[in-house]
């Protein structure tokens, strides 16, 4: 008896199962009446911090357009997954904005890796994927409908080494790595070649995990190591945890990195201990906005009372440019509209002036270099980068 | 296969069922390994990622044929299974679990350094030639060996050892080799579920096969229920299709999904289907039949 | 340089054997890997941040964190542990408290955000040499507190009624309950005890390092786990001993091989110290009868 009662119960969890899914699925809307884009990035888990508020900047841009009546005069709707930040998710979601959806086009993912997951999938279904975050290479190259809108750090590092060298004489460079972060591996190669290409040394090569929080041994060998500067390629929390490190051990070093460190918690964390002495590019910057930046900063800190970071002004950018395309063509067709995309040069969006390249690459001019003075960031030099 | 069905299955949920099928020849790996034998791997992912970037280097450097991909990919988790299985005859119990958590842990940090893996950029472009035709066809093998092998000698000394061990040395159950053999068996299924799964994603990176990832699998095989095959592939149907039925609550999806867990086993202590075999299941299928 | 690597591996450590601890008391009873400890921990740091912020003395908030997790302690131990008691086997049990992590940390990271907080300063940074060694009053409380909190345990273990029906509990639950030890109360003072560790640990990991986030539980749970382990799973003194050997090898291994391999290198000797004595440390040969 015992039994069968538990192949019944097994077969009746099964039904409902089976029931919920098909029922909770099942609700079709007609895709005709609205334009729908699908959210990428992660609301829980240890990224979450990235994607939430790149979130907030979509949700902004979609608020903002329908307000001007929607693209082609059809009303504007964005459908927001949680992807955890795992891939096994972003796969089924991107499956799902595709087919059971109907999106024209896909924003995020903040990490290189996830991105190419799902720019695999919306190349073969021929939906357009537009990264507001991958920096990694191998993400365009998937494909013509997958974009990107972020500054590459094959473009970025070169001027920022040669203002290291020359405005700053720091020829004595060590390099951190974050060796489970997939932007910090990607990035450090290209930092060292720079280095030696353009004359500086390498006096040490070490490595931190992401969400550690004791950096000990790390600061009290790079205090041996007589360095003038030090490059981390990482993200902005360990960034502040290793400055605190830094200064527990009465270590003065400045710290050069790129747009992973660009986070309102690199200030909160870090306290005195990033001040002015972390400086980081990227493309982006609050202090002395454009005048499309400061209207994006008075909307964004009206609505959601909080400062905005990189991820909420890319996600907003890539909407505001996707809803460009679609009007310039007039069609909310991903076949159609996905060549205008890649015709745009020099738009003034808030994260920057993007153009795209031959090869659909983003080039993001000016590089802004950026440190944290009094708690916010602050505005350290301009640098404009040729966009051919 | 797949383009035929797609005319008629939504390809999202021929997603799911794909992933389905993997994590079924994922858990029904650990299966033999954790619920049979008893002894606790909660290291399982490790022998995936090594299956997963074998074959994935394979296929992108040496351009292998698939099948070769995936054999070679669960051989060389199986070696490693194998010379995880020798500290059995030394530990037990958690300092066992310790053993596997830690071996799991060190092949993810050595996946991290690996230049040909890509570290932690992980490696992308893998051809996905894992379909539902191919995920199907090597679920029903697995089932069907895993049946026979639950009801032969070998099988029947694999629960004994999990039920008393030293009873069962007393019976003439030759421990080492069945222990050894269990891990062996457990970490060539996981090295081809690993081998699939890399075929299917395009893209894998180090931290796909962290702890988390064995936490998933092992709950798969203790809640479906220990030790049996329906028990296994229930929890692992369930434990796939949870989080996306549970997108219906957006942000408190793993609030729920834990509690979920919890409940699970405050109602079902010994799992959905704890000990229930396949044989006693398509016994009982006839004689109600017969009855009827 | 080694003397200074060998400090920030003893303070690293002392917070590792404080979360063993609760890992190893609970198990030395039930047989439990409980997994929700981390998350014990975790919250322990938020509510000694919280506290601080609302202007608390650094001290109150650490006991108010111990309390508060406490509580919280013997509230899991209620509602996902005990109703599974002597029903099922211990991996049951095991998956419970895993659902529970899961549910802990998603809940902290809806309350408190995915962000990382960071503890202001509330205990002087100042250093000063000793010999060669420069030491921080911060690093001198913290192995205070540690110290303190693990002495005071192992005197409450050895002295009290509650430390002595303890120890009745953990050699025979079955025995201890024929004995007249209320078993159900011993193990819901175990859990209380064993997460006010946890949330100490907490605490001090937060005004150390300076970083709290929901997250944080997993990976310190995974490593106080290995603790509990390398010392003997069920032995106190294990448990301390485990912690800081775990946290002088980590840092020894990130100073004098390779950051890149920290784990991998920590994991490695553990695996190896098994292999040598499967008891761990200080754990008690068991022999096994039919």
């Amino acid at each position: 008896m015992r039994f069968k009662n538990k192949v019944r119960w097994a077969l009746l969890l099964s039904l409902v199962l089976l029931v919920t899914m098909v029922v909770g699925c099942g609700n079709k809307q007609d895709s005709e009446e609205v334009i729908k884009l699908g959210f990428l990035g992660a609301k829980t888990g240890d990224v979450a911090n990235y994607g939430i508020p790149g979130e907030k900047g979509m949700k902004m841009a979609i608020d903002e357009l329908n307000a001007q009546g929607g693209i082609l005069g059809k009303k504007v709707e964005g459908i927001y997954e949680d992807n955890k930040g795992d891939s096994k998710e972003i796969n089924l979601i991107a499956q799902k904005y595709i087919t059971r959806d109907k999106v024209v086009a896909m924003v995020g993912d903040p990490c290189t890796g996830l991105t190419k997951v799902a720019a695999d999938i919306a190349q073969k279904n021929q939906v357009v994927i537009f990264s507001a975050g991958a920096t990694g290479a191998g993400v365009v190259e998937i494909g013509n409908y997958v974009f990107r809108n972020t500054m590459l750090d094959t473009v970025a590092v070169p001027v920022v080494v040669d203002w290291m060298l020359k405005d700053k004489h720091w020829k004595k460079a060590a390099i951190i790595t974050s060796i489970d972060n997939g932007y910090s591996t990607a990035l450090t190669p290209i930092f060292k070649e720079e280095l030696k290409k353009q004359g500086a040394t390498i006096v040490l090569e070490d490595t931190i995990k992401d969400k550690e929080t004791d950096f000990s041994a790390q600061i009290t060998k790079l205090k041996g190591a007589n360095a003038d500067v030090l490059v981390f390629t990482g993200y902005y929390t360990e960034a502040a945890l290793i400055m605190k490190e830094a200064q527990k051990q009465g270590l003065n070093i400045s710290l050069i990195g790129g747009d992973g460190l660009y986070g309102q918690d690199l200030a909160k964390l870090g306290g005195d201990a990033v001040e002015e002495k972390v400086i980081l590019y990227c493309g982006f910057s609050t202090d002395q906005p454009s005048p499309e930046t400061a209207k994006f900063l008075e909307n964004y800190r009206k609505k959601y009372n909080e400062e905005p970071d990189m991820f909420s002004a890319q996600y907003y950018d890539a909407v505001m440019i996707l809803a460009q395309a679609m009007e310039a063509t007039g069609s909310s067709d991903p076949k159609v509209f996905k060549d205008e995309l890649a015709k745009v040069k020099n738009y003034p969006g808030v994260s920057g002036q993007t153009s795209f390249r031959a090869d659909r690459e983003p080039i993001k001019s000016p590089v802004f270099l950026l440190t944290i003075k009094d708690g916010a960031f602050a505005l350290v030099d301009k640098i404009p980068v040729k966009t051919e | 296969m797949d383009a035929f069905l797609m005319q008629y299955i939504d390809p999202y949920y021929l997603r799911i069922l794909v992933l389905i099928g993997i994590n079924i020849i994922l858990a029904l790996g650990l299966n033999i390994t954790t619920g049979v034998t008893g002894q606790l791997s909660m290291g399982h992912a490790g022998f995936m990622s090594l299956g997963a970037y074998t074959s994935a280097i394979l296929s992108l450097q040496f351009a292998a044929p698939f099948w070769a991909a995936l054999l070679c990919g669960a051989l060389v988790a199986a070696f490693f299974g194998f010379l995880i299985g020798i500290p059995t005859l030394r530990l037990e119990g958690d300092y066992l679990a310790m053993v596997t958590i830690g071996f799991a842990e060190i092949v993810r940090v050595f996946f991290l350094n690996f230049e040909p893996g890509g570290k932690a950029v992980g490696l992308s472009g893998i051809p996905q030639n894992t379909t539902f035709g191919i995920v199907l066809l090597l679920v029903i093998i697995v089932i069907f060996f895993n049946a026979r092998l639950l009801k032969s000698r070998l099988g029947r000394s694999m629960y004994a050892i999990r039920e008393n061990e030293i009873a069962a040395e007393a019976c003439g159950v030759n421990i080492t080799r069945i222990k050894v053999l269990a891990f062996t068996i457990g970490a060539f299924l996981g090295g081809l579920g690993g081998a699939l799964y890399a075929h299917y994603m395009f893209f894998i990176r180090p931290q796909d096969f962290a702890f988390m990832q064995s936490i998933e699998l092992l709950n798969m095989v203790i809640l479906g229920g220990m030790g049996s095959i329906p028990g296994t592939i229930l929890g692992a149907i369930i434990l796939t299709i949870a989080p996306e039925l549970l997108r219906i609550v957006a942000e408190y999806r793993l609030l729920f999904y834990g509690a979920l867990l919890v409940l699970l086993m405050i109602f079902r202590p010994n799992g959905l289907l704890g000990d229930v075999r396949i044989y006693d299941l398509r016994k009982r299928w006839m004689n109600k039949e017969v009855g009827a | 340089m080694f003397l200074e690597q060998l400090l920030n591996g003893i303070t690293l450590g002392s917070t590792y054997a404080l979360i063993a601890l609760g890992y190893t008391m609970v198990y030395g009873i039930i047989q439990l890997i409980n997994f929700a400890h981390g998350e014990v921990y975790m919250i322990g740091a938020f509510v000694g941040l919280f506290l601080v912020a609302m202007g608390a003395n650094i001290f109150l908030a650490l006991l108010g964190a111990m309390l508060f997790c406490m509580l919280l302690g013997m509230t899991i131990e209620r509602v996902a542990y005990r109703p599974l008691r002597g029903k099922s086997s211990r991996l049951s049990a095991l998956i419970s408290a895993i659902g529970v992590s899961i549910f802990l940390s998603t809940l902290m990271a809806l309350l408190a955000q995915t962000n990382t907080r960071s503890y202001p300063e509330v205990i002087s940074n100042r250093t000063f040499n000793l010999g060669s060694l420069e030491l921080s009053v911060l690093q001198i409380s913290i192995l205070a507190v540690a110290a303190i909190l693990m002495i005071g345990l192992q005197l409450m273990i050895q002295h009290t009624r509650l430390g002595k029906a303890m120890r009745a509990s953990s050699q025979d639950l079955d025995a201890s309950y024929l004995m007249g030890i209320n078993v159900n109360r011993i193990i819901s003072a175990t859990f209380a005890i064993g997460s006010a560790l946890a949330a100490a640990g907490g605490v001090m990991v937060g005004v150390y390092y300076h970083a709290v986030w929901p997250y944080m539980g997993m990976m310190a749970g995974l490593k106080a786990f290995a603790a509990a382990i390398l010392g003997g799973i069920g032995s106190i003194p294990g448990a301390m001993v485990g912690g800081i050997t775990l946290g002088v090898l980590e840092i020894m291994g990130v100073a004098y091989i390779s950051p890149s391999y920290k784990d991998a290198i920590a994991f490695g000797i553990l695996i190896i110290v098994l292999l040598i004595r499967p008891q761990g440390l200080f754990g008690k040969k068991i022999v096994k009868k039919v």
